[in-house]
């Protein structure tokens, strides 16, 4: 151990270190800038300011373009010119002999900003007269997307009760331990560069810096090595990708850059202020949704953050069988710094707001907040079943679901323990989430692609390397590919090698996101795997002098029907060495490459205009159980239990691992998380003293249980397993809070519930049934 | 200022056994040392603010953060980073086979911290409890896990030392 290789493990002869100057304003004109100071200090090898860069580099491709959506879309630069319009953004980059120096330096470039009035406020932001912050857009707005079906007026006028919910999420991030970091190494010889880097997706990288850097694909290959952590960070579009390599260029040494924890910090998401409205029977039963919602994208970005509010919207209404729907989604840019994909991908808003809701609407129509789930959950028997937003969700049993959560969890128990503690003075307090989170998303004209691809390789010594074009961020989906490929071969899990990340050795494919690598990355190595093994077996075969359908082979062993048995090796060695006589039954090698597309996506759109972009709806279910310390608004988690759908389990240990990460993700963005900024859209969180996420003690042992419902597309039935957990375990928290201070009526619905929070909610509760006493 | 960069001193070190004397800038932080100047790059940058505990590492005996540590206070310290766990012979620490059997890592960066402390522990403490853990992990932030596998990771290397010590 210690032996794994990161990025940043990786230094090169003659190696240089950039560090990058950064916008200390929200909004400005860049008047001047003036580079010679740093030039002159001693050990730095090249300055760079953004006039120049634009001349080198072309802008940065739209890793989802707005404009392919009928979006705005703006023209993102490695370094900002004429203007910066946010705090942060990269201005200018130093290059040197060492980090140090480079930092240094860069405190010595002078740049003359003419400060402007940013807009940090989304609601602000729409309003006629806002400062813009595209200069050449006509309105703060990347889009506005209804999503809308039935007769949602109609099903308002129909209800016994309308409950408003207004939802406001923070800005929170997944912060992987492991910051961004690029090491490019440019060989002049070939006028080709290679990127060492934390990329989660080497190929769509490749294609994008070739339009950057105005260089064939072919010239340029990415070497994604072991990575610390993506949860969607780690997707590009980012200008230190392209900055490096054209620093490398000009330098003609090798340059790289290490993102600080200050400058990762900077990387938003999730932000979103609903204000949901449900129409509603006095029985609970949901005729209608309203919800106009505002996404805080801040400033536009070619990296794919912004999709996650389009994400928002799409997933509605989840697991319920509502119809009537009137969604809208207004996309904001702002003059705060810009989203990227964060695990959830939008979704686990969904969960929030929808979860939220259902809550405050069981509370206020007295209703068991199970009881008001189980009406109006989609039924296991309507499945494959048509969403109203043109989703289909393949299979699923919601019900089935939130009844292993409860009986995983203890519900009745608990019940009665909060009983007994609200006579001691005690506040415990049980909440509910329920998420779906569709995996494995593609999206036409993008390079977010559904299928992938991999090769199998078995030499003549019978080792077997398996090359895949999906990735991993640290979470052992090679284990998983390489368990599916034992399986299917019928060879040892130790003589499997798997290769990722890499554009020159392996298959072209779309790396990590979305939760699809087992999906797509095991299932297209399943049927490469397949086909070497009939290669494998017919030669076996010719060798026992046996029939092809009377040969086994497991686990390394071949054998015939009749008692005869051969080793692997020595098949394969003939394999490739026999040719002309018992392997002439096969084409050698012994190699194949095959690809998974899973069924169900639709991209031709229905006669309403709308696609199904997921082949896999993962869903989960989620209570939790605080306790809240109504004197000082402490929680403490005391009990959390997860039921999860993700279809076929292939590793419980690594679906555990996804499951319990993720919900410490939903965890900390109820409690604690958080980004903020001062008046002027100065980014204040800058450290993990500022940005407080969850430690050991802060977890609750999580009780995990599993309730597959096989998808019918998929390879196996799987599911996907990487992103259910953020948003439906955020949703169990906070409502295990409102549930816990029900008595002084206290419905939170803005996050995070940091202690302060609740205390305030906790007085501002019992001052209003004060002043309602003294009235009656 | 462009002076002061170009200052160094001399420190004695022994790093995981081996002695070092090593001509360094006052200002260089012992995390640095061992990545640029020896190349044990098991030690990780997380932070850079003693936050994350991905740099730890272990000085004369006690479990430190390499990256507020200023190397060139620490004369002839002896330190321990998570190469020197691993014994000469290339076999695994109990505590490190614990990690590995129990899935204790996901992405592994976090993995000097939660090791090097792990065996804290365990070498003043044979049978911690719940809240011995926590507080011996309190320094050190893992992104993936939850901590759950973790927790069962510590409490299998407990379980293997009780079993080796019978």
């Amino acid at each position: 151990m210690g032996e794994a290789v990161y990025t940043n493990d990786f230094n090169f002869p003659g190696q240089l270190h950039a560090h990058v100057l950064r916008s200390p304003h929200a909004a400005a004109k860049i008047k001047s800038v003036d580079v010679s100071g740093a030039e002159k200090v001693s050990g730095v090898v090249r300055v760079m300011e953004g006039a120049e860069a634009a001349e080198l580099l072309n802008p940065i491709p739209h890793y989802i373009d707005p404009a392919v959506f009928g979006g705005r879309s703006a023209k993102i630069r490695c370094l900002a010119k004429d203007h910066v319009w946010c705090f942060g953004q990269p201005v200018a980059v130093v290059v040197a002999e060492d980090k140090r120096t480079a930092r240094y330096a860069a405190s010595r470039i002078v740049v003359d900003y003419e400060v402007t009035t940013p807009v940090i406020d989304p609601e602000e932001a729409v309003k006629d007269g806002a400062p813009k912050v595209v200069p050449d857009w006509d309105a703060n707005m990347i889009m506005q997307v209804p999503f809308a079906n039935g007769d949602a007026d109609a099903a308002f006028e129909a209800a016994d009760r309308v409950i408003k919910t207004d939802v406001k999420v923070h800005r929170f991030s997944t912060q992987p331990i492991e910051t961004r970091t690029y090491n490019a190494v440019y060989d002049a010889g070939t006028e080709s560069v290679t990127l060492y880097g934390t990329v989660q997706n080497p190929h769509p990288l490749r294609n994008v810096l070739s339009k950057i850097l105005r260089m064939p694909e072919n010239k340029i290959r990415i070497h994604a090595p072991v990575i610390g952590g993506a949860f969607g960070m780690k997707m590009h579009g980012h200008p230190e990708e392209g900055l490096m390599c054209l620093l490398s260029k000009v330098t003609k040494r090798p340059v790289k850059w290490v993102e600080d924890r200050e400058e990762c910090l900077l990387i938003g998401a999730r932000e979103q202020v609903h204000s949901v409205e449900l129409a509603v029977k006095d029985d609970g039963t949901i005729l209608g949704l309203r919800d106009h919602y505002i996404a805080n994208t801040g400033a536009p970005s070619a990296c794919p953050g912004w999709g996650m509010a389009f994400l928002t919207g799409l997933t509605m209404p989840g697991p319920y069988a509502v119809t009537d729907l009137d969604v809208m989604l207004s996309a904001v840019v702002t003059n705060k710094p810009s989203w990227n994909a964060s695990r959830g991908y939008g979704k686990e808003v969904t969960a929030l707001a929808l979860e939220l809701s259902i809550e405050h609407a069981a509370r206020e129509l007295g209703i068991d907040p199970v009881d008001i789930r189980m009406k109006n959950f989609i039924a296991k028997d309507q499945f494959p079943y048509d969403s109203p937003t043109g989703l289909i969700y393949d299979s699923g049993d919601y019900a089935g679901v939130l009844e292993k959560a409860l009986e995983a969890v203890g519900y009745e128990d608990w019940k009665a323990q909060q009983a007994q503690a609200r006579k001691e003075g005690r506040y415990i307090g049980i909440g509910i989430g329920y998420e779906l989170t569709p995996e494995g998303g593609t999206l036409p004209g993008t390079m977010v692609a559904g299928y992938d691809s991999s090769s199998v390789r078995v030499g003549p010594d019978g080792s077997v390397r398996v090359l895949t074009g999906v990735t991993t961020p640290g979470s052992g989906n090679p284990t998983g590919i390489a368990q599916i490929v034992a399986d299917e071969l019928g060879v040892p899990l130790d003589s499997i090698e798997v290769v990722q990340g890499d554009t020159t050795t392996c298959p072209y494919g779309f790396g990590n996101s979305s939760g699809r690598s087992t999906i797509v990355g095991g299932g297209s190595a399943a049927k490469a795997a397949q086909e070497v093994r009939a290669k494998i077996i017919k030669v076996a075969a010719a060798l026992l002098q046996a029939k092809d359908e009377d040969v086994t082979m497991v686990n390394g062993v071949i054998s015939s029907k009749g008692g005869a048995s051969i080793d692997l090796e020595e098949v394969c060695y003939a394999c490739y060495t026999r040719a002309y006589d018992v392997a002439s039954v096969i084409e050698p090698p012994l190699e194949a490459t095959a690809t998974f597309k899973p069924g169900l996506v639709r991209h031709t759109p229905n006669e309403k205009g709308q696609i199904n972009p997921y082949p896999s709806y993962s869903n989960a279910a989620y209570v939790a159980i605080s306790e809240v310390d109504v004197d000082t608004g402490q929680v403490k988690l005391l009990k959390f239990s997860a039921a999860h759908d993700c279809g076929k389990v292939i590793n419980p240990i690594l679906v555990e691992g996804q499951a319990c990460g993720a919900i410490m993700f939903g965890i900390g963005g109820a409690m604690s998380e958080n980004i903020e900024f001062d008046a002027n859209g100065r980014q204040l969180t800058k450290n993990f003293m500022d940005y407080v996420m969850p430690r050991i003690g802060d977890m609750p042992h999580v009780a995990l249980a599993h309730h597959d419902s096989p998808n019918p597309v998929t390879y196996m039935g799987l599911k996907g397993a990487g992103e259910a957990g953020v948003g439906g375990s955020a949703a169990a928290v906070v409502n295990s809070v409102n549930n816990a201070l029900s008595s002084f009526g206290v419905m939170m619905t803005e996050l995070p519930l940091t202690a302060p929070r609740v205390w305030a909610a906790i007085q501002e509760a019992k001052k209003s049934a004060g002043s309602q006493r003294e009235g009656a | 200022m462009e002076d002061m960069l170009e200052d160094t001193v001399l420190v004695n070190l022994r790093i995981n056994g081996k002695p070092h004397e090593l001509e360094i800038p006052p200002h260089t932080s012992l995390l640095d040392l061992l990545r640029d100047d020896l190349n044990l790059t098991g030690t990780h940058m997380g932070c850079m603010t003693g936050h994350c505990g991905a740099c730890t590492v272990s000085i004369d005996g006690r479990v430190a953060k390499s990256c507020i540590t200023l190397a060139a206070t620490l004369g002839r310290a002896k330190i321990t980073t998570i190469e020197g766990l691993t014994k000469e012979d290339g076999t695994l620490s109990a505590v490190q086979h614990a990690f590995w059997d129990e899935a204790g890592f996901q992405c592994a960066f976090c993995a000097p911290g939660m090791l090097l402390c792990t065996s804290e522990l365990l070498e003043g403490n044979p049978d911690p409890t719940d809240e011995d853990i926590e507080k011996a992990l309190a320094g050190n932030l893992c992104r993936c896990t939850g901590y759950q596998s973790i927790r069962r990771a510590v409490k299998a290397a407990i379980a293997s030392n009780k079993q080796a010590a019978e």
